[in-house]
């Protein structure tokens, strides 16, 4: 229990009052650059290193804390109020939480967010404290063939959110692989659907296609459709948490630190594969299946949730390994004060690390603290007229995609996946998939490569693991379990 | 769509419209047949290990996109239809109004061309006033001034506040 | 009011909206932005950096640290930096070359970019830019687990020659990077087709380390700052460096000690758009000599553990032409 008598330290290096003031103005920076578009976590983290400049690196380091944690909670209310996610994490945010809010139940879309966020973020940052070496080993066992057996078992989820018609889903989930193609290929750099273009070359971020799929894509289809008889205002309705809402999403902030923690240990894990893994999760699990689509509570929590525990920044901290964007940041920041973080820096500047994971949960605490009671007032945001809200979500869209690059080409094919978007709703084919399609594609084509390079081409490179070969069971006993349940002498027994 | 023409040409634009759907068919099979040919088209030079390199999987995606084109025309042919989507704002009951989509479409275009000559404030501008015109606002005294305020801020918080640059506009450095 | 004036009047207020409207967005950039200061000595009022890669990576470092120690040093003030990433730094590369004759623009970048442009067939290479500087350098090291069979760089590459396939590199560059080039230079160097070598790349050193680490690929090679502190913590076996000249405080031989011909150091430097004059040229440079001597540069190249490599000018360029012409031959022997 060593670790948490560092702990007990730590917490007295991010108590003193300057500490939790730069927490605070972390937090509230860190939400108002989050919100805008185009700008996550990582960017919100970039752009604001040179406010930390003049303080000293535990100072720094505590307002990083709150910047990211508000940055993190900010991208997911532009992805909820107004489906335009700022980073790829908030993608699913906007799938039940979009709804919710245009229901009038944006305060309580926010406040599961940001208890999700707290949760995660809580429950993550403490198994970072209790399991840290264990987990430095483990993660460093993780190769090619076990990421690919993950991959594996998420495009089988997939196949649960395929909607009504399942050749529709295909469909939808093969154009999220083909927009996922383009670009060079990362193993060889061979070019691929980029038809020379080099503003192709990176392929085409996440992020433009689900502003373009969700936000413009909703925002034309409503044009399209407009009621012409006087819109009602959204209502607000109840500020908080209902008796019934909490009842649903307990559960499902507790899950999805289980989901998501695993993911931000490991070297590639990230953010996005957890909250999408959540939700499917959340899916099945819910007694409420008649919501989904429509504004299903437990849909924002869970992702929220395991997005959060997916963010600490374990890794990073005990092996110098950046598992997500916004850990690269954080690296380059302490590169800056001289401190290299790695095996080392646990030893060498306890007080500093201690003081950082301390002041990951004073920055959690006042997130929930200043956000909880906003959440109202963000959720006024929607009581603006039609013309101008759609209007709005139009402008913040392209400004999102533009500010990034700086490039015009961004805008145009921004427009031409809004379009897409467009398609899609009028035919019914649904959009999640698509998404999916575009996060998960390159990921499972560069770790299968990847595993099969390193066995020399061999396909035995695949099963080479304990925990590939357990995951491939598992997906086994998912396809399998529809066909097994016909044999009669099971059918009794589950009888 | 007036009931011009011989009854049998009416008879056909109206299996067309109901079947309106098979044009989605025919995209998949096009964005099918070009990631096929793309990938067939690639020089691959370098040495490949194993069976999976940088053909595979776009060859697959493609293979995949042409039999869902087929699975779905069948689907429709049968009598399938993918439903439209729902929701508060859309009222499904009248004809889709395409004015207002090429409008939007088109304001999005123009100010996505203008950025660069104008700058961002004026493009920004441009845009949400035009999509507010567009989705049925008719207060000329009121929008282009709330459009210029909201294009100007931002341009003030990601420019200045921010360090992100945005391109200002013809009279930078005039001024 | 008759209705006449009723019209009048509504007509007045959107005459005027519209006005203002326009006022706003044309007038209310240039003076709102401060770009302002005196054009004299080092001072390049407005001056912008640009970065062809994400926050967080090294040229963003670079180019951030740069322009902050000139405005504390007091070369000039208000240097604004900005991301342009794609295409392993190609994208900004041809945007810069775009902005023919503006010298109040410069991009830091480095050997990966001459790799990029190259490998991503580029219509824009860095000869059709102006050099400025090249500030600093790092040498890759050949590491391997700490739990490897592999004690020296002579065994490493025994066993490497007998079967290429069967030793998986880890790179944290994509073909045509720095971390692609290293391992290629010393197989050829070890007499090891370039082809055959089984090079995998991942996205940056902190990937790439994992896999070091769990000995799922032979060997890694990377830039030495990245690693230093796994090495001295004993995590990583630091085999060789690929430099000319050992680096102070590591126990490891060059490769050219080890008997393979090698001389490969990464770099970074500042380039700028073609078509500048003399006198514009001038500036940039003695901006990057008077920051090359500032104090505050001296204590961010420590901190960084960044190797001062400082060349300006037409020797910058020279040298430039060379790294392009060694790429090149690399990439061709790959068939790339």
């Amino acid at each position: 229990m060593d670790a948490f008598g560092d702990l007990l330290d730590g917490f007295g290096t991010a108590l003193t009052p300057l500490s939790l003031l730069w927490a605070a103005i972390g937090v509230l920076l860190g939400t108002a650059i989050g919100v805008l578009p185009g700008i996550g976590p990582a960017m919100a983290v970039a752009l604001l290193l040179p406010v930390t400049y003049g303080l000293d690196p535990t100072g720094a380091f505590i307002m990083f804390a709150g910047i990211y944690y508000g940055a993190m909670f900010g991208g997911s209310t532009t992805s909820i109020l107004l489906n335009t996610p700022g980073e790829s994490a908030a993608v699913v945010a906007a799938m039940e939480g979009h709804p919710m809010a245009k229901s009038g139940r944006g305060a309580q879309a926010l406040a599961a967010a940001a208890i999700g966020h707290f949760t995660g973020g809580m429950i993550g940052t403490l198994l970072l404290v209790a399991l840290a070496p264990a987990v430095a080993d483990l993660a460093v066992g993780f190769g090619a063939p076990d990421y690919f057996a993950i991959m594996v078992l998420a495009f089988i989820a997939v196949t649960s959110v395929l909607g009504a018609s399942r050749v529709r889903g295909l469909a939808s989930l093969l154009i999220g692989l083909v927009i996922g193609l383009v670009g060079l290929d990362q193993m060889t750099g061979q070019q691929r659907l980029t038809f020379g273009s080099l503003q192709l070359a990176d392929g085409i971020d996440v992020v433009i296609v689900a502003v373009g799929l969700f936000a413009i894509g909703e925002a034309l289809w409503v044009a399209a459709h407009l009621r012409r008889t006087a819109a009602e205002a959204i209502p607000v309705g109840r500020p908080w948490l209902g008796r019934d809402d909490v009842r649903r999403t307990w559960k499902a902030w507790l899950r999805g630190p289980l989901i998501g923690f695993p993911f931000g240990a490991i070297p590639a894990g990230g953010a996005e594969i957890p909250t999408f893994l959540s939700y499917v999760t959340e899916k099945r699990l819910s007694k409420h299946r008649d919501d989904w689509g429509r504004g299903a509570i437990e849909g924002v929590a869970g992702p929220e949730s395991a997005a959060s525990a997916a963010g600490t920044l374990g890794s990073m901290l005990t092996l110098g390994l950046p598992t997500t964007a916004v850990a690269a940041v954080m690296l380059a920041a302490f590169q800056q004060y001289g401190l290299q973080p790695g095996p080392l820096l646990f030893e060498r500047e306890p007080e500093l690390v201690w003081g950082l994971i301390a002041s990951l949960f004073v920055g959690m605490v006042l997130l929930l603290a200043l956000n909880l009671p906003l959440a109202p007032l963000w959720a006024k945001l929607l009581r603006i007229p039609r013309q101008y809200l759609y209007a709005g979500i139009l402008f913040f869209a392209a400004v999102g995609a533009y500010a990034v690059g700086g490039e015009v080409v961004d805008l145009v094919i921004l427009l031409i996946i809004g379009l897409v978007g467009f398609g899609m709703r009028r035919y019914g084919l649904p959009v999640l998939p698509a998404v999916i399609g575009v996060i998960l594609g390159p990921n499972a084509e560069q770790q299968l490569r990847r595993a099969l390079q390193i066995s020399d081409g061999s396909v035995s490179g695949l099963v080479n693991t304990p925990f590939a070969v357990a995951v491939y069971v598992i997906v086994a006993l998912i396809v399998l379990w529809p066909l097994l349940r016909r044999v009669p002498v099971l059918r009794r027994r589950a009888g | 769509m007036s009931g011009t023409g011989t009854p049998a040409a009416a008879g056909r634009r109206s299996w067309l419209r109901e079947h309106s759907e098979l044009g989605v068919c025919v995209l998949l099979l096009a964005v099918g047949a070009l990631t096929l040919f793309d990938a067939l088209t690639m020089h691959v030079e370098i040495t490949q290990r194993g069976p999976v390199g940088p053909r595979t999987m776009p060859i697959a995606v493609g293979a995949g996109l042409l039999a869902v084109a087929a699975l779905l025309a069948v689907d429709v042919l049968r009598g399938g239809r993918g439903e439209a989507e729902g929701g508060e704002d859309v009222d499904l009951s009248e004809p889709a109004d395409w004015r207002t989509v090429l409008l939007l479409a088109g304001v999005f275009l123009a100010a996505a061309a203008l950025i660069e000559p104008l700058g961002f404030p004026a493009a920004g501008a441009l845009l949400f006033w035009g999509a507010a015109y567009a989705l049925g606002s008719r207060r000329f005294d009121r929008d282009p001034l709330i459009a210029a305020v909201l294009s100007l801020v931002t341009y003030v918080v990601f420019n200045d506040l921010l360090g992100v640059p945005l391109p200002g506009g013809p009279l930078m450095g005039v001024l | 009011m008759t209705y006449r004036q009723v019209v009048a009047y509504v007509r007045l207020r959107t005459l005027l909206a519209l006005l203002g409207a326009v006022v706003l967005v044309l007038a209310g950039p240039p003076l709102l932005t401060t770009g302002s200061g005196a054009d004299t000595g080092t001072r390049i009022p407005g001056l912008r950096f640009m970065v062809p890669n994400t926050p967080g990576g090294g040229y963003d470092i670079t180019a951030r640290t740069a322009a902050r120690d000139a405005e504390d040093a007091g070369l000039t003030h208000g240097i604004e930096v900005f991301n342009l990433p794609g295409a392993g730094g190609t994208v900004g590369l041809s945007r810069l070359v775009s902005e023919h004759g503006n010298g109040k623009l410069a991009m830091s970048m480095g050997l990966g970019v001459v790799g990029a442009a190259r490998s991503n067939h580029s219509p824009k290479t860095l000869a059709d830019t102006t050099p400025i500087a090249r500030l600093t350098e790092e040498q890759d090291v050949v590491v391997v687990a700490k739990d490897s069979p592999y004690r020296t760089i002579g065994e490493l590459i025994k066993a490497w020659r007998e079967d290429p396939g069967k030793l998986p590199v880890g790179g944290g560059s994509s073909p045509g990077g720095p971390d692609h080039l290293a391992p290629m230079l010393m197989a050829q160097a070890a007499g090891i087709a370039p082809k055959q070598v089984n090079y995998i790349p991942f996205d940056g050193g902190g990937e790439l380390l994992a896999s070091i680490l769990g000995s799922k690929v032979a060997f890694g090679v990377s830039g030495v700052g990245e690693y230093l502190d796994q090495i001295r913590s004993g995590e990583l076996r630091l085999l060789a460096v690929t430099g000319t000249e050992r680096v102070p405080g590591l126990d490891a031989p060059t490769l050219q000690e080890a008997g393979y011909n090698v001389d490969f150091t990464n770099w970074r430097g500042i380039v700028a758009p073609p078509g500048l004059s003399d006198t514009e040229r001038g500036k940039l440079v003695r901006l990057f000599e008077e920051l090359h001597d500032s104090p505050q540069w001296r204590e961010s190249m420590r901190k960084n553990g960044w190797s001062d490599a400082f060349l300006t000018g037409e020797e910058f360029g020279r040298f430039l032409a060379e790294q392009d012409r060694r790429v090149v031959s690399v990439l061709k022997e790959l068939g790339l």
